[in-house]
């Protein structure tokens, strides 16, 4: 494993489920996540402490020496919002399809039918992408779609803006029209810890404007929304992540999944990619 | 390899898609609403998705994952997310040689000459998977092809036999009309017992 893969941080559980000690795996590799006396640790297979980090109602590690800190949500921050623990779905596919789907808004009609999109609202409007060199992140912004449920507060059908940000390589951050507060942006994440290059454990995080839903009920909004995403991504061949043009074909739609590949490729972060068509 | 057995027409009605497979080849095998059968390679060429789990609509076979519609030739005619593209003639799906014949939808991975098996009039029963590669089970009753089994039985039964992968086949059964379905059915079931090593 290059120190390219080792040096990031990951999710490996959400801070209030922590009870006692429990294995998983990180990169193929075997830890142990636990808490004592209300602070977390977690531990490699040899028993060496590994370094952590509690941000997002989750716990943070990294197997190698991470260069920079893990990244922030400064808007998650702002008083009034809901921060919601939505719990894990393990999911047999690579880390990187799992974040390439949550970027994707084309599928909305089609996989999240009445709810994220419906026919005949399929259009995607072109948008701006861009790699942020100077944050070294992937940025799609004016992102606009027709919804006809887009969060648990909503009522009716909206044209719902989105931002995505890509801050970390299994890690994506999108912001949305927030139904109760026009001009205020909803803030949902998709952390994914990489169990191994074909199986992974996704743990949405949400920071909302919602002052009616209870906690369960935007927590089970978003369970139903990524179970109809499993069912697509326990389905795609090659399980892997094609990061080569020519396996794939994608459209303008696609911009943001093509920008993704193109940073995956450009920062060398290859775990869970397919690199030479098969 | 020439024509393999992948389904029964009954299986497989109007309008419906499921998968299938041949050794290494996943199919997607789907049949429009006036009745025409295809086999395709069961993946989108955009985002790698089964096209088993997509629909049909029309003459066209639609993608689950983005709504992608590929004619009866695999060519992609539509992209939702862009409805006034025309898609370029470049996004097409493998399609393979399918046709039914007695009940049966057959389909060669290769371009064949060869004529479909004779069947003798036996009518489909049903499919039945079973844990065993396809050349075991011909060894079982001495066949040296497993395209088709004829076996001579009180039922006068004849398998088509699907390969599927290294330790599983499909079994699809034909008997003559006049024999009971379900008596044969449950044969069929006793020989997957014994064929598994399974208690019946």
């Amino acid at each position: 494993m290059t120190a390219t893969i080792d040096n990031h941080w990951y999710p490996v559980a959400m801070i209030s489920g922590i009870q006692a000690p429990r294995e998983t795996l990180l990169l193929g590799k075997k830890i142990t996540v636990g808490r004592e006396r209300g602070t977390c640790w977690v531990k490699d297979a040899s028993g060496n402490a590994l370094p952590t980090v509690e941000r997002f109602g989750h716990l943070w590690t990294s197997p190698g020496q991470p260069n920079r800190d893990l990244f922030t949500i400064p808007e998650a921050d702002s008083p009034g919002r809901r921060l919601v623990d939505v719990g894990s779905v393990k999911v047999k596919c690579s880390p990187l399809r799992a974040v390439e789907n949550f970027l994707d808004i084309a599928h909305f009609p089609f996989v999240h039918t009445d709810i994220l999109g419906a026919e005949p609202h399929t259009e995607v409007d072109r948008y701006d992408v861009k790699i942020r060199e100077e944050v070294d992140e992937v940025w799609a912004t004016k992102v606009k779609f027709f919804q006809p449920q887009a969060a648990k507060s909503a009522e009716g059908g909206i044209t719902t803006e989105y931002m995505y940000r890509v801050p970390a390589p299994t890690c994506s951050v999108l912001y949305k029209t927030c139904p109760p507060r026009p001009g205020e942006w909803d803030v949902i994440t998709l952390f994914v810890q990489p169990l191994t290059d074909e199986w992974c454990e996704v743990w949405p995080w949400m920071a909302l404007y919602d002052d009616d839903s209870t906690m369960s009920e935007m927590v089970s909004f978003q369970q139903l929304i990524f179970m109809q995403d499993r069912s697509i991504l326990e389905n795609q061949l090659p399980r892997k992540l094609p990061l080569d043009p020519g396996m794939e074909v994608p459209t303008q739609a696609d911009m943001t999944s093509v920008a993704y590949r193109r940073w995956l490729k450009k920062i060398g972060y290859t775990y869970g990619a397919q690199l030479v068509a098969a | 390899m020439n024509w393999v057995a992948v389904a029964l027409t009954e299986d497989v009605p109007p309008g419906v898609v499921i998968p299938s497979r041949i050794e290494d080849t996943d199919l997607a095998i789907w049949c429009t609403p006036s009745g025409r059968y295809h086999a395709w390679s069961d993946r989108c060429p955009h985002r790698g998705m089964r096209l088993s789990h997509g629909f049909v609509r029309g003459d066209t076979l639609a993608c689950i994952y983005h709504g992608w519609q590929y004619n009866e030739e695999g060519a992609c005619d539509y992209i939702p997310a862009h409805p006034k593209l025309t898609p370029p003639d470049t996004i097409c799906v493998p399609t393979y040689t399918c046709t039914e014949a007695g009940g049966v939808i057959w389909v060669s991975l290769n371009k064949t000459d060869s004529a479909l098996p004779a069947l003798g009039g036996r009518k489909p029963v049903r499919s039945l998977p079973i844990n065993l590669s396809a050349n075991d089970l011909a060894a079982h009753f001495g066949a040296e092809d497993y395209t088709t089994i004829a076996v001579v039985s009180d039922h006068d039964v004849l398998i088509a036999v699907q390969p599927c992968t290294d330790n599983a086949c499909m079994a699809h059964v034909l008997a003559s009309p006049d024999k009971d379905r379900t008596t044969v059915s449950r044969w069929l079931e006793d020989l997957r017992a014994t064929l598994e090593g399974m208690p019946s």
